[in-house]
């Protein structure tokens, strides 16, 4: 007999409980629970082989003299029995898991919590790394189940192995490979895998969860800075601490480590997995993992990021690059600059918190990895005052109630470059014209979406906006100018927006490509 | 549940493998507070005999009964017989013939133990063993562990004792359900779902039996009975229903010997008296004629 942590009675059951021996085996586990009242029972069934109506009465006295009963490890036989005759539905009844070896097996993916290794063609495993990992295991599939509700494509294990002294989940993962494979094996798709790896980033970004169903990141990243107050020279801790306090609250979900190896392609699928890390928060945080595992960790030591994806260090700072460009909507390099030198702020945080507390400052080899990035972090937090940054691309349903939204998109662009009065205004007129084209035209009478991308670019000050959709293929420019010699009430009917745009705007230009009407417009100061 | 009355009509004495004579159950049986009761003992109603004489004007109400042992090809089935006139030939061949098939079952076992391992007895604990109403296999294995030749009863009765089996040698249910039948009585099949006692009988299996059964007569199910679950109990109800057959509720208590409790029979969790139950008290021959 042993006790959990929980002080709940452990007792094993072995080989068969029938009418030979039931009587003996309740007056065992009578004997066992002498004096202990009405403690939790946890009878262990790792052994037990069979249990015949007369073992079932015994159960069924048990759960009557202690109600919080529940019985593990047990083998499908047994649980069929009991789920047969509805003891399932009165305790708690688990499963004895499966044993797997991964020894030899490909590993395929690698997390935080976890390695992911392919045990044969249709089917992965999620290794825990730590051994009391079934709660861990139910938390993941619990998220796992969420983000599916909520439209992310991931894949749901469907069982919990043994896996050496550890836990494993087991999903289905069919002919898959992950975007590290690609990367490493077929240089040439790297445009490809940037494309998908956004579209999926901000469709992870653009999913609203519901309040209280997934941990705020926001917290986290404040216990790193925390962490680090004793750390950091001055008043930089406080600094810190306070950049990441005005982080706003954000609803929308972030994966927490999304990097190429948790991206698999299955069947021109693109599928998300290891979403232990599941979150809500500002994507800084989710931009500063990225960071990290693409550039940061290897940062010092370029042959790292090899061992861990199987592309070096160039591939994923090409890739790192590439995609947060993809991400913003700009290839301004100033800008893409500065959101990664923000996302660097946290990203460093993170792992300088992570070594140090995994002993970094005894070892010589981590003490210069922590020195490094400690000093990167204070020429960081030197040089900026917040962790906020605003993306260059917009994307929003093409309805004419949008229109406000998209204008103040547009407006906060111009403001933070100090774009002139006058040429905002002309903007906005543009704006609202091709905006609202697109709302009422491009997908009529269905709905769509519609992005807008904004770039900003000093000396002389150059606004560029890009309006993308994929409705029915129409170019405003083709038509005619309307004749303005004539009176309102002899001119064709609209028109005049586009031809406003025309006039004000330095260039106005279309094209149709990839299934899409692309409307961009420039205006010099 | 208020207007459900504490109903245990299946519980057994020193007549079978009880460890309560009659005179201690009916004690026990009115300590509890026990509205309605049976005692059952397998194959023998001399303990309702006996209670019978001891009931008192205000004493619960009480259902001559017993649980008759079964065999034929298909398997084995407890029947529990209730309300027949203990002094009828019917009911009292079945008895009979199972008492000899029982006594004969001793001799032929005793040989065997003597035969196959050299297991011997002195005579007096074997003229013990015959005067027994009842005596069986557990009462055998018993003297096997006195005697150190097994260290259980579990090891004697299953590394033993089973060595030797009878196909013949029992009564069938087509037999039992048509002495009770004949004398007055009502067939009930005692917990249906696990078998004689030890196994889990559900679904088709369960029903083929239970068709088979019904063909020779019987006329209810045990549906609340001690060691079934509320699925189990509702799985009952609703054969007892779709066969229109009459719902009874027992315990199986046996004393000390197991640890269950009289009027255990899941019974509580009713809101009401189950409509095949109240047919059951109606129809039923009582001894006390006291309506519930």
């Amino acid at each position: 007999m042993e006790e959990t942590k929980e002080g709940a009675v452990v007792i094993k059951l072995s080989g068969r409980i029938d009418s030979g021996n039931a009587p003996a085996a309740e007056e065992n586990i009578r004997r066992t629970l002498e004096g202990k009242g009405t403690c939790p029972v946890v009878l262990d069934a790792e052994e037990l082989a069979y249990i015949s109506s007369a073992g079932l009465r015994v159960l069924l006295h048990l759960k009557k003299t202690n109600p919080e009963l529940s019985i593990v490890n047990v083998s499908s036989d047994v649980y069929e029995i009991l789920e047969m005759t509805g003891f399932t539905e009165m305790m708690t009844v688990e499963k004895a898991y499966r044993v797997v070896s991964v020894e030899g097996c490909e590993e395929i993916g690698r997390g935080a919590n976890g390695t992911i290794y392919r045990i044969d063609q249709d089917n992965v495993v999620k290794v825990y790394n730590n051994a009391d990992a079934l709660q861990d295991i139910r938390h993941e599939r619990e998220v796992a189940r969420l983000a599916l509700i909520l439209g992310i494509p991931t894949a749901i294990s469907y069982d919990v192995v043994r896996v050496g002294n550890s836990y494993g989940s087991v999903f289905e993962l069919l002919n898959a490979s992950s975007f590290s494979k690609i990367l490493a094996t077929k240089p040439e798709k790297m445009d490809w895998c940037v494309r998908e790896y956004v579209k999926m980033l901000k469709k992870i970004h653009g999913t609203v969860v519901p309040a209280g169903k997934l941990p705020d990141m926001k917290e986290t990243v404040l216990s790193w800075a925390r962490f680090m107050q004793p750390y950091l020279p001055g008043d930089l801790g406080k600094k810190l601490l306070s950049m990441v306090e005005a982080v706003p609250h954000d609803d929308h979900m972030i994966h927490g480590d999304y990097h190429t190896k948790n991206l698999e392609l299955q069947n021109d699928e693109v599928l998300l997995i290891d979403m232990d890390t599941l979150a809500v928060g500002h994507p800084v945080f989710e931009l500063a993992s990225m960071y990290n595992s693409f550039v940061g960790y290897s940062e010092l030591d370029h042959e790292v990021i090899k061992a861990f994806q199987g592309f070096d260090f160039e591939t994923g700072k090409t890739f790192w690059r590439k995609s947060l460009a993809a991400y913003l909507g700009t290839g301004n390099e100033k800008k893409l600059s500065e959101v990664e030198d923000k996302a660097r702020i946290v990203g460093y945080t993170r792992m300088i918190r992570r070594s140090i507390r995994r002993g970094g400052l005894e070892d010589e080899r981590a003490k210069r990895s922590i020195d490094f990035w400690k000093e990167k972090l204070i020429g960081l937090l030197e040089k900026y005052d917040t962790l906020l940054f605003t993306r260059n691309e917009l994307e929003i349903e093409a309805i004419p109630e949008n229109l406000p939204s998209v204008e103040s998109f547009v407006e906060k662009h111009l403001e933070e470059n100090d774009c002139p009065p006058k040429a905002q205004m002309q903007i906005g007129l543009a704006v609202e014209e091709i905006f609202i084209n697109i709302a009422s035209y491009a997908y009529a009478p269905e709905k769509g979406n519609a992005t807008v991308r904004v770039e900003v670019s000093g000396d002389p000050i150059t606004v560029i906006i890009t309006f993308i959709d994929n409705g029915i293929p129409y170019d405003p420019l083709a038509k005619e100018d309307p004749d303005v010699t004539l009176s309102a009430e002899e001119r064709e009917i609209g028109g005049l927006g586009i031809f406003i745009t025309k006039k004000t705007m330095d260039d106005v230009s279309y094209e149709y490509r990839d299934g899409q009407n692309i409307l961009r417009i420039k205006k010099q100061m | 549940m208020t207007d459900v009355p504490l109903i245990d009509l299946h519980m057994h004495t020193t007549v079978s493998d009880g460890t309560d004579t009659p005179e201690e159950i009916l004690a026990r049986v009115k300590r509890a507070g026990i509205g309605v009761f049976s005692v059952t003992d397998h194959d023998a109603f001399k303990s309702g005999v006996v209670i019978r004489e001891l009931l008192g004007k205000d004493d619960p109400c009480f259902i001559l009964g017993a649980e008759f042992s079964c065999k034929d090809e298909e398997g084995q089935y407890h029947i529990l017989g209730y309300g027949f006139d203990p002094d009828s030939d019917p009911v009292r061949s079945v008895v009979e013939t199972g008492h000899r098939y029982r006594m004969e079952k001793v001799g032929e076992r005793l040989d065997y133990l003597k035969r196959a391992y050299g297991f011997t007895f002195p005579a007096e604990e074997i003229d013990g063993l015959y005067a027994l109403d009842n005596p069986g296999k557990p009462h055998i294995a018993s003297l096997m562990v006195e005697h150190g030749y097994a260290s259980t009863i579990e090891e004697a009765i299953k590394r033993y004792i089973n060595g030797i089996r009878f196909t013949e040698k029992y009564v069938r249910p087509e037999n039992a359900i048509a002495g009770i039948l004949g004398s007055g009585g009502i067939p009930v099949l005692a917990h249906p779902a696990y078998g004689s006692g030890d196994q889990i009988i559900l679904g088709e299996e369960m029903e083929r039996r239970l068709q088979k059964l019904i063909s020779f007569g019987l006329r209810g199910l045990e549906a609340y009975y001690s060691g079934f679950t509320a699925r189990l109990r509702s799985g009952m109800l609703r054969l007892a229903e779709q066969y229109g057959l009459y719902v009874t509720a027992g315990s199986d208590y046996h004393g000390s010997n197991k640890l269950i409790e009289l009027a255990d029979t899941g019974l509580e969790s009713a809101d009401a008296l189950p409509e095949g139950l109240a047919r059951f008290l109606k129809d039923v021959r009582k001894e006390d004629h006291d309506q519930i």
